[in-house]
């Protein structure tokens, strides 16, 4: 990204009502049961997260988080 | 629906009456069937022959108030009996001010209260008032321990239920004081003192040792009076009193006997004996968990395999006569090579997901996604019906990919694999958006986000499914044999188990003979002549003809997966090869070698088993003797060893009570921590304290000490009700030395089975998977797992000898087909990936001139740690493609992202 | 005569339950009985479970 779109980020991340959209990696063993489970007690949390399954976390790329950057992630959760 | 309008109120009895619901109800959302029942007792239409709205308002027309009820004769081969317990009766509880005074709780009726989704919705509050609770108390041995009320017995599970409890309420309202009375802390589980220990640090709950024999009411609050073992007296006020009532046998106790025409014990719990525990009086007729006494979750998931095992030895010859065998017909491999045509099935889930997604809306958006050719929602999508529906929608339409938007995948894959399967078309080409679990569930306050969330998961899912890729289903053929090491009770008991069910057994003891500790038992605890089960089983063992006994053997190597294993057998220094589909480890354990106490000094100074080794020559040895004193706890519970061996204190009164048989005029004391007499054994207890037996409460800061004499040996200890220290001159002192675990160190790096910290073999999960051992076709029993009584290491060998059966019986273990495949034509042979796997799943063969890797597709787990690290991209994952992820990441974005 | 390969299972509850499991892997038809609406028995009303803290159901 460049200079000027990384400080654009940041201004439009400091304006009230920033909701950032977070790509999620989440191994099929903990961290997705774990999100499952969560639903099963009804806990609640902000729904900016969008989640792709994975076998372990070691299954994930580098590349995978680049391409979640590139394609306009503002963050990347990795759950193992 | 039919809840909604049912116009009758009734108790809740799912949440222990605390809440209310209406005639037709489900107790809770997960239950299995998930289906809605009528509550008979309060139906209108069923008592009145009135009402009847529920059967008018139900869309599927599912309630049918003609249906009578039907008698099925049905043709078994054996019973397995598994009632469960009782309640203890509520007259008891009134003693302690239950149904008098609204905030005396149950421990069932606490457990509600600090659920998420029970009355209070997790919640922690006064019935009284609504108001949270400042102080609480929990009164333990309600209903146990007592024999006012006919439960002479201790209820094994309340100790522990009650710290699980008090520290799940801690974590709600960290304020709370909590404190819980006890007689003796029975956490004699397999790492439950340890969970204890932290509880009460982390949690700062108070351990009271006395009996509160009353609850009275002072100004709208609980009083409670007691006395401590120091002879003060005590009283205080609580908001909540918490009543850890005990398990009682099932209301339906007698007439299960009578029906099943087995006999009980006098407590009514079914009658069973210490080298038969899962056996009742009735040849055929086995029983399994609570009903055969009080005890928690893993001993009956144990006991419940054990019952399996004994049935299938009984019925081996009629194995597979009267299964139904599932068949699917060909797989359309046309079909799949197709285009994608993919069908998008969108759930409501009832109201779970449609109450907050717009499930219309996601369903019209996922047609606007590119390769979408069918486009529903449906209302439960795992009902039978609507999985049929979606079978001939898939038909009609050639689909060839599917989208299920609906749970988790982790619970309902399989299912709509199976659907696909069941059409035709390969399991793998269905692909889950979890908008339930993971969206509507947990954003139900933000419907329209909630919303947006699912079409991106349902936009991402379907990028997947566009690149799923058909997938073998591999399956390994199983070598009919099992490997058994160890040649004690469990090892023996496992491998007649496994002989009997029809297999091959190799059984390894590395010592000259069969029977482990079994051999220095002189009397089981219900007061068998131990040499005679030991014989029995031995003989047994050398008779059957699927077993091969190798003695004097010890197992150097361990290589090959579940179905498959090769080991080496080394003996008289020679060594063979074994292959074997199955390894069941009952390595036994040890009894602790004191230190200290004067042990090895003195022959006066004798450990549990020495004594009962004196014991079988005769009573000679007592000649003069005038005072015994036995010491417990020795190397257990934090003196040396963290954990609690849990059978020394009933092996202790038992040999007093032999003492006392042999010798009534002898002074027996016992310094004890806790007596951990659970279960029946507390009959024992009492009986020892009615003979005259002396207990004594010690603590680890005044530990008793042996001093030796000139001329014999004196044991000085503090006794807490005078308030002072005690001398006996002593005739005899026996140590009760705890169980250490054998020498698994060697052989758990052998096999990879992974050990606890105390040094015994760890099991897969402690509650579900007891006897199971983290490396697939590994399974674990007897003293190896942890200390426990020959009746418990005979019923977790039958448990593991069930487990073990199950990949034989099968013959085919089938391999999840989402492992790791290598492009040899990228691969140069780097060797990453095999350094990698944490499975030993690839290795390096050589093929033509080069090093290429290899995947052995029965031992991955389909991690991709070796896909995300290889520098060639040469590996790639079934269902968890580089390509298909990316396609993900790329459909993340609404306005969608192209390849960069 | 050959025995039946079925069994009765009476209970429904985690050792009722885990026993059916078990025999129908090992080659077995079960019938497993249970007097409530559900199968689980206490052990789902149980919030949590000593010492891992799993939920239960």
């Amino acid at each position: 990204m460049a200079q000027e779109n990384v400080l654009e980020k940041e201004n439009e991340m400091a304006q009230e009502g920033f909701e950032p959209r977070i790509l999620g990696f989440f191994c099929h063993w903990c961290c997705y049961a774990a999100a499952d489970s969560a639903g099963v007690s009804r806990y609640q949390y902000p729904p900016n997260v969008r989640v792709i399954r994975v076998m372990c976390t070691g299954r994930i790329d580098i590349r995978f988080i680049l391409e979640a950057f590139r394609c306009g992630a503002d963050g990347v959760f990795t759950g193992g | 629906m039919c809840t909604m309008y049912c116009p009758r109120p009734v108790v809740d009895t799912y949440n222990e009456r605390l809440d209310i619901t209406r005639a037709p109800h489900i107790d809770y959302a997960q239950a299995i069937p998930s289906s809605y029942y009528i509550d008979a007792r309060a139906c209108l239409r069923v008592n009145y022959e009135t009402c009847n709205l529920c059967a008018q308002t139900c869309t599927a027309g599912a309630i049918d108030f003609t249906e009578q009820p039907k008698e099925l004769v049905l043709n078994v081969g054996a019973v397995v009996l598994a009632p469960g317990f009782g309640r203890v009766d509520e007259k008891v509880l009134e003693k302690f001010g239950y149904g008098r005074y609204p905030d005396v709780l149950t421990a069932f009726e606490f457990e509600r209260l600090t659920c998420a989704s029970g009355p209070s919705e997790g919640h922690i509050v006064r019935p009284s008032d609504n108001r949270p609770p400042k102080k609480i108390a929990f009164l333990q041995c309600i209903g146990s321990r007592d024999e006012t009320c006919g439960n002479g017995y201790c209820s094994s599970v309340c100790c522990m239920y009650a710290i699980k409890e008090a520290s799940v309420a801690k974590e709600h309202e960290p304020d709370v004081d909590i404190s819980i009375f006890f007689m003796d802390v029975r956490t004699m589980g397999k790492g439950f003192d340890d969970a204890r220990k932290r509880a009460q640090q982390k949690y700062g709950i108070n351990v009271v040792r006395a009996r509160v024999p009353r609850v009275d009411e002072v100004d709208g609050r609980l009083a409670l009076t007691w006395t401590t073992g120091d002879g003060e007296h005590h009283s205080g006020l609580f908001d909540m009193v918490v009543l850890s009532v005990g398990l009682e046998s099932p209301e339906d106790a007698g007439l299960i006997s009578q029906v099943a025409d087995i006999e009980l014990n006098h407590y009514n719990f079914c009658r069973t004996s210490v080298d038969a525990p899962l056996v009742s009086s009735r040849n055929g007729v086995l029983v399994a968990g609570a009903f055969q006494g009080p005890k928690d979750i893993p001993e009956s998931v144990t006991q419940a395999s054990g019952a399996a095992a004994i049935a299938s030895e009984l019925l081996a010859d009629s194995r597979n006569s009267e299964t139904v065998t599932v068949t699917y017909p060909d797989e359309d491999k046309s079909l799949e090579e197709e285009e994608p045509r993919i069908g998008v099935f969108v759930c409501h889930c009832g109201v779970n997901i449609a109450g907050v997604v717009d499930v219309k809306a996601v369903r019209d958006y996922a047609g606007t996604l590119p390769g979408v050719v069918l486009y529903e929602d449906t209302l439960y999508s795992c009902s039978q019906d609507a999985l049929k529906s979606i079978a001939e929608k898939i038909k009609d339409n050639r689909l060839n990919r599917v989208v299920i938007s609906a749970c988790s995948p982790r619970t309902h894959e399989p299912l709509f694999q199976e659907t696909l399967r069941s059409i035709g078309l390969n399991p793998a080409l269905v692909e889950m958006a979890n908008i339930r679990d993971q969206c509507a569930w947990v954003h139900a306050q933000e419907p329209e986000r909630a919303t947006e969330k699912a079409k991106d998961l349902v936009r991402m899912a379907v990028a997947k499914a566009r690149l799923l890729a058909p997938l073998d289903q591999p399956t390994v053929d199983v070598t009919p044999t099992a490997l058994v090491i160890g040649g004690g009770a469990a090892g023996m008991s496992a491998a007649l188990s496994i002989a009997d069910q029809g297999y091959n057994v190799v059984l390894v003891e590395k010592g000259r003979s069969l029977g482990g500790n079994l051999k220095r038992l002189t009397w089981t605890l219900d007061g068998q002549d131990a040499s005679m089960v030991l014989k029995d089983m031995v003989e047994k063992v050398k008779a059957h003809k699927n077993i091969d006994v190798l003695t004097s053997a010890k197992v150097e190597s361990v290589s090959g997966y579940v179905g498959n294993f090769t080991s080496t057998i080394s003996r008289g220094g020679k060594t063979e090869m074994i292959n074997h589909g199955v390894i069941v480890l009952a390595t036994g354990g040890r009894e602790y070698k004191p230190k200290g106490y004067a042990y090895g000094e003195s022959t006066r100074v004798v450990t549990q088993l020495e004594l009962e080794e004196k014991l079988s020559r005769g009573k000679g040895f007592l000649k003069n003797a005038r005072n015994v004193v036995m010491i417990q706890c020795v190397g257990s519970r934090g003196e040396d060893m963290t954990h609690c061996s849990r059978l020394c204190c009933t092996q202790a009164v038992k040999n007093a009570l032999k003492l006392k048989d042999l010798k009534p005029e002898l002074n027996i004391f016992i310094f004890y921590r806790d007596m951990r007499t659970y279960g029946f054994y507390e009959d024992l207890y009492r009986e020892a304290r009615r003979k005259g037996v002396k207990f004594i409460r010690y603590t680890l800061v005044r530990k008793p000490e042996v001093i030796k004499q000139p001329r014999g040996i004196m044991v000085k200890a503090f006794d807490e009700l005078i308030g002072d220290d005690i001398e006996i001159p002593a005739s005899l002192v026996v140590l009760s030395a705890g169980i250490s675990p054998g020498e698994n160190e060697e052989l758990s790096r052998i096999i990879k089975a992974p050990l606890t910290p105390e040094g015994f073999f760890l099991e897969a999960h402690a509650k579900l998977r007891p006897v199971e051992v983290a490396v697939d076709g590994v399974y674990l029993c007897g003293l190896a797992h942890g200390p426990k009584s020959l009746e418990e290491s005979v019923a977790q060998a039958k448990a593991a000898a069930a487990k073990a059966a199950i990949p034989l019986a099968k013959g085919k273990v089938a391999v999840a087909p989402i492992v790791s495949r290598v492009n040899q034509d990228l691969c140069i042979g780097c060797g990453i990936c095999e350094s990698l796997c944490p499975f030993s799943a690839i290795t390096l063969e050589k093929v033509g001139k080069r090093k290429k890797a290899q995947t052995i597709t029965a031992s991955c787990k389909g991690c991709g740690i070796c896909a995300s690290h290889c520098p060639t991209i040469a590996i790639s994952m079934g269902g968890f493609t580089d390509e298909a992820i990316m396609a993900q990441i790329h459909a993340f974005s609404p306005e969608g992202c192209k390849e960069g | 005569m050959a025995k039946s390969g079925s069994i009765l299972v009476l209970g429904g509850g985690v050792a009722g339950v885990q026993t059916a499991l078990d025999l129908s892997d090992l080659g077995y038809y079960v019938y497993l009985v249970e007097k409530k609406a559900s199968i689980g028995g206490v052990m789902a009303q149980l919030d949590k479970t000593f010492p891992t803290n799993d939920c239960s159901l």
